[in-house]
């Protein structure tokens, strides 16, 4: 399903990601581990299609993004779903809108214009909040929400476009425990997808929802293990200051 | 989609430089040297407009000026003409409607074009090479007076009402463009960034993620647009279209001083009205101020409270608005492309290249080069001394003060505010003409007339400055033990002489740009240059006058950037 072959990126002068080798079939569940600039986001972005590598190949659903023509680029990551770590949220429509949104890759320009003066489907975008237990913000400004209700309509917005990848970047940081098991338990058990990518800051969450843990470490990947083989001495490593 | 995410920061340089302290004997300096260029602007305009020998006040006109003195307190209120009044109001608000409508669409499609953000890679070379083209052409529309426009087009179009459109339509949507653009591209880029790796198109993600957050800012500015708009279309009458501005130049060339005052109470009225409609939707939509807009920044953009129930009639209304002034003026867009005007439309173009020298070749043009610029720092002086004079007075009072000295505020507020409505809504060509009959022509009367007006706009721009200004630091320097007085002139003079100086430069710029009207009607300078070759239809000149006229905006807008740097130093 995603191949990278000796991908590597560069913002410069800096390194972000080397010479990365990785398969990740259909239906796995991988967490990404790693300290703070280690290349997690950078990596995310490259199996989303948002960031062409600078070495080496990236192929999502067989295809190389890089490669394609842009309508048929725009289908390939129709079927990809990202929650990044800023949510990208639009701050001044009605989280309607913003869920709503997850959906803008199948409509054409005049639904999808229409629809923010008259919202199309209803019931999809409710029953997407209601299942991330925000059906009572349907109507409100997406500005007056906290930290935690924002990241849980990233997740609905993920929801109602039903990719088959989904590509989250620390999706559960503003969540309490509770909270955060069941967002992770919703994009494991969400229908349409078959396998999640998800960078994680707790090595536990990753460790109780994910079936295979990836640790990079200043932009290599060093870990590549089942959930249940990595011990506590490798995430030490991971995490250890250089 | 190759977007680059945000560039991860650099790793930190090997020893970061020192900053170097700032000295103060260079700002003193830098400072220094910038009074002592204004002044010798000012010393060199007032040299310059000072007839060498003969008379300043003509006295033959004095009488004339009595006769519209007296006639103050009787305009005609004749029914006829009441009712022609009516109607030329009514037209005056549906043209700058229209005109603003059509500056929202140009501006609209240059600032997508122009913004980054609206392409989500770096463009290939050729759509760069067309944007950097498209900017220039921008740039010479815009720095072509509105007036101007309007000549050049009725020689093509006739007396058409599209002629009053297009004329406000031009270099207000250039204006725009680069607004939008600017606009566009200070909403954060990330939800866009988003929704185009989910895979939507470039229209509806655009739409869903950029105009939520832009279109309070776009708002705004597009009914402050309409407030110049306004102002701009009475200024038109001087070509013969747009309503008021035509019965006015009638009027005046009839001395029928009656049928003037009652125009003018008509303009005041609606200019008024206007204003204060265009005053609360902006308050409404996002707290961006005048000053913020003609000085070309949205600063302050706080996220708005929801729009109130006026706001949004108003804006519901706006669509019906724009197709009932449409019908209202009746113009008629067949004749764009009509055989008469693509053959006018071709001769012109063929007569206007090449450039031609006016008569008395260079020195002419570069004496009335010179006439223009002596007029707008004129004009300037005029302008700030009434903002210093009535500005203050003019911003609302704070509304927690009490006892008789916040009463004494509050009487006069009105009339300082009203006393500016007066000086901008009534147009430079009338202050002109009354100029003209107290003054003979030359650089004086047009400056006074420039003058009037343009203190009238920035009075109101500084007194809107003052209503937004942080009263903060004057609070802790109260409680701190410092005497009010103290602590109000140390606390509010810096920024107040920081805003006065940087709009002043900014009204500078763009009083240069406006003595073209005064000049139309006879003044002095570069406008009466081109008004007389225009009525010549001696077009090849005109082209040199309009390449005179561009350099000094250049030029001025160079010197309008050196001077706010060494004056705020």
């Amino acid at each position: 399903m995603v191949r990278l072959r000796g991908a590597g990126c560069r913002f410069g002068p800096r390194e972000a990601l080397r010479d990365v080798d990785l398969t990740i079939h259909a239906g796995e569940r991988v967490a990404v581990l790693g300290a703070s600039g280690a290349g997690k986001s950078t990596l995310l972005a490259l199996l989303n299609g948002s960031l062409e590598p600078t070495t080496g190949s990236v192929e999502v659903f067989g295809e190389d993004p890089a490669l394609l023509s842009v309508p048929r680029r725009r289908r390939l990551q129709r079927r990809i779903g990202s929650v990044s770590q800023d949510l990208a949220l639009i701050e001044q429509v009605r989280v309607l809108h913003n869920v709503n949104a997850g959906r803008l890759g199948r409509w054409s320009t005049t639904r999808a214009l229409a629809s923010l003066v008259w919202p199309h489907s209803l019931d999809v975008v409710v029953d997407a909040l209601d299942r991330v237990d925000l059906g009572w913000a349907l109507h409100e400004r997406t500005e007056r929400l906290s930290g935690g209700e924002r990241q849980r309509v990233a997740i609905a917005r993920l929801l109602v476009q039903a990719p088959e990848l989904v590509v989250a970047d620390e999706p559960v940081s503003s969540l309490d425990p509770v909270r955060a098991a069941e967002i992770l338990g919703l994009l494991r058990t969400s229908p349409a997808v078959r396998t999640v990518v998800v960078a994680l800051h707790q090595p536990a969450l990753a460790q109780k929802h994910c079936a295979r843990v990836l640790g990079l470490r200043e932009g290599r990947l060093v870990l590549d293990l089942p959930a249940a083989e990595v011990s506590d001495a490798a995430l030490n490593d991971l995490y250890a200051l250089v | 989609m190759t977007v680059r995410l945000d560039a991860p920061p650099s790793p930190p340089a090997a020893a970061p430089a020192r900053r170097r302290a700032v000295s103060g004997r260079r700002v003193v300096l830098r400072r220094l040297s910038g009074l002592l260029a204004v002044a010798g602007l000012l010393a060199w305009a007032v040299d310059r407009a000072l007839p060498a020998e003969g008379e300043l006040v003509n006295r033959g006109g004095l009488a004339l000026l009595d006769d519209l003195a007296a006639t103050a307190l009787h305009p005609s209120l004749d029914a006829a003409f009441c009712g022609v009044v009516l109607e030329a109001t009514v037209t005056t608000l549906a043209l700058a409607l229209l005109g603003t409508a059509g500056a929202l669409v140009v501006g609209l499609a240059g600032g997508l074009i122009l913004s980054d953000v609206a392409w989500d890679r770096s463009p290939p070379w050729p759509v760069r090479a067309g944007r950097l083209l498209l900017r220039g052409v921008l740039v010479a529309v815009r720095s072509v007076h509105e007036l101007v426009w309007a000549l050049f087009l009725v020689s093509v179009l006739g007396l058409d009402p599209l002629v009053a459109v297009l004329a406000l339509a031009l270099p207000f949507g250039a204006q725009s463009a680069q607004v939008f653009g600017e606009t566009l591209d200070g909403v954060p880029g990330a939800p866009l960034r988003a929704l185009r790796a989910a895979g939507a198109r470039r229209f509806p993600a655009l739409a869903y993620a950029l105009l939520p957050g832009a279109a309070p800012l776009l708002l705004s500015y597009s009914f402050y647009r309409f407030e110049c708009a306004l102002r701009s279309t009475v200024v038109l009458g001087v070509a013969g279209v747009g309503g008021l501005g035509v019965e006015l130049t009638l009027s005046l060339q009839s001395r029928n001083w009656g049928e003037v005052w009652t125009l003018v109470a008509a303009l005041l009225a609606l200019a008024a009205v206007v204003e204060l409609w265009s005053n609360r939707v902006r308050s409404d939509v996002a707290v961006v101020t005048c000053a913020d807009w003609s000085a070309g920044q949205a600063r302050a953009a706080r996220s708005p409270r929801g729009l109130s129930r006026s706001t949004r009639w108003s804006l519901a209304l706006v669509v019906p608005a724009i197709a009932g002034a449409w019908w209202w003026v009746g113009p008629s867009p067949a004749g764009l492309v009509s055989t008469r005007t693509q053959d006018l439309g071709g001769r012109l173009l063929l007569d206007l290249w090449p450039p031609a020298l006016p008569e008395g070749g260079m020195p002419a043009l570069a004496g009335a080069s010179l006439d223009t610029v002596a007029m707008a720092v004129l004009a300037m002086v005029v302008a700030v001394v009434i903002t210093l004079v009535v500005g203050p007075w003019a911003g609302r009072p704070r509304a927690d003060r009490r006892g008789p000295a916040a009463w004494g505020r509050r009487a006069l507020w009105w009339p300082a505010r009203l006393l500016l409505l007066v000086l901008r809504s009534i147009p430079p060509t009338v202050w002109a003409v009354v100029a003209l009959l107290s003054l003979f022509p030359g650089v004086l009367p047009g400056a006074s007339a420039l003058g009037l007006y343009t203190g009238g706009i920035l009075g109101r721009l500084v007194a809107e400055a003052w209503e937004t200004m942080d009263l903060r630091p004057r609070d802790a320097l109260r409680g701190a033990g410092v005497p009010r007085v103290v602590s109000a002139v140390l606390s509010i003079g810096p920024p107040s002489a920081n805003h006065l100086v940087t709009y002043t430069l900014y009204r500078f710029e763009i009083c240069v740009r406006d003595t073209v009207i005064v000049g139309a009607v006879g003044a002095a300078g570069l406008g009466r240059l081109l008004g007389e070759r225009l009525a010549a239809f001696d077009f090849s000149v005109v082209t040199s006058i309009l390449l005179a006229s561009l350099l000094i905006s250049f030029a001025v807008e160079l010197l309008g950037r050196r001077l706010r740097r060494a004056l705020r130093g």
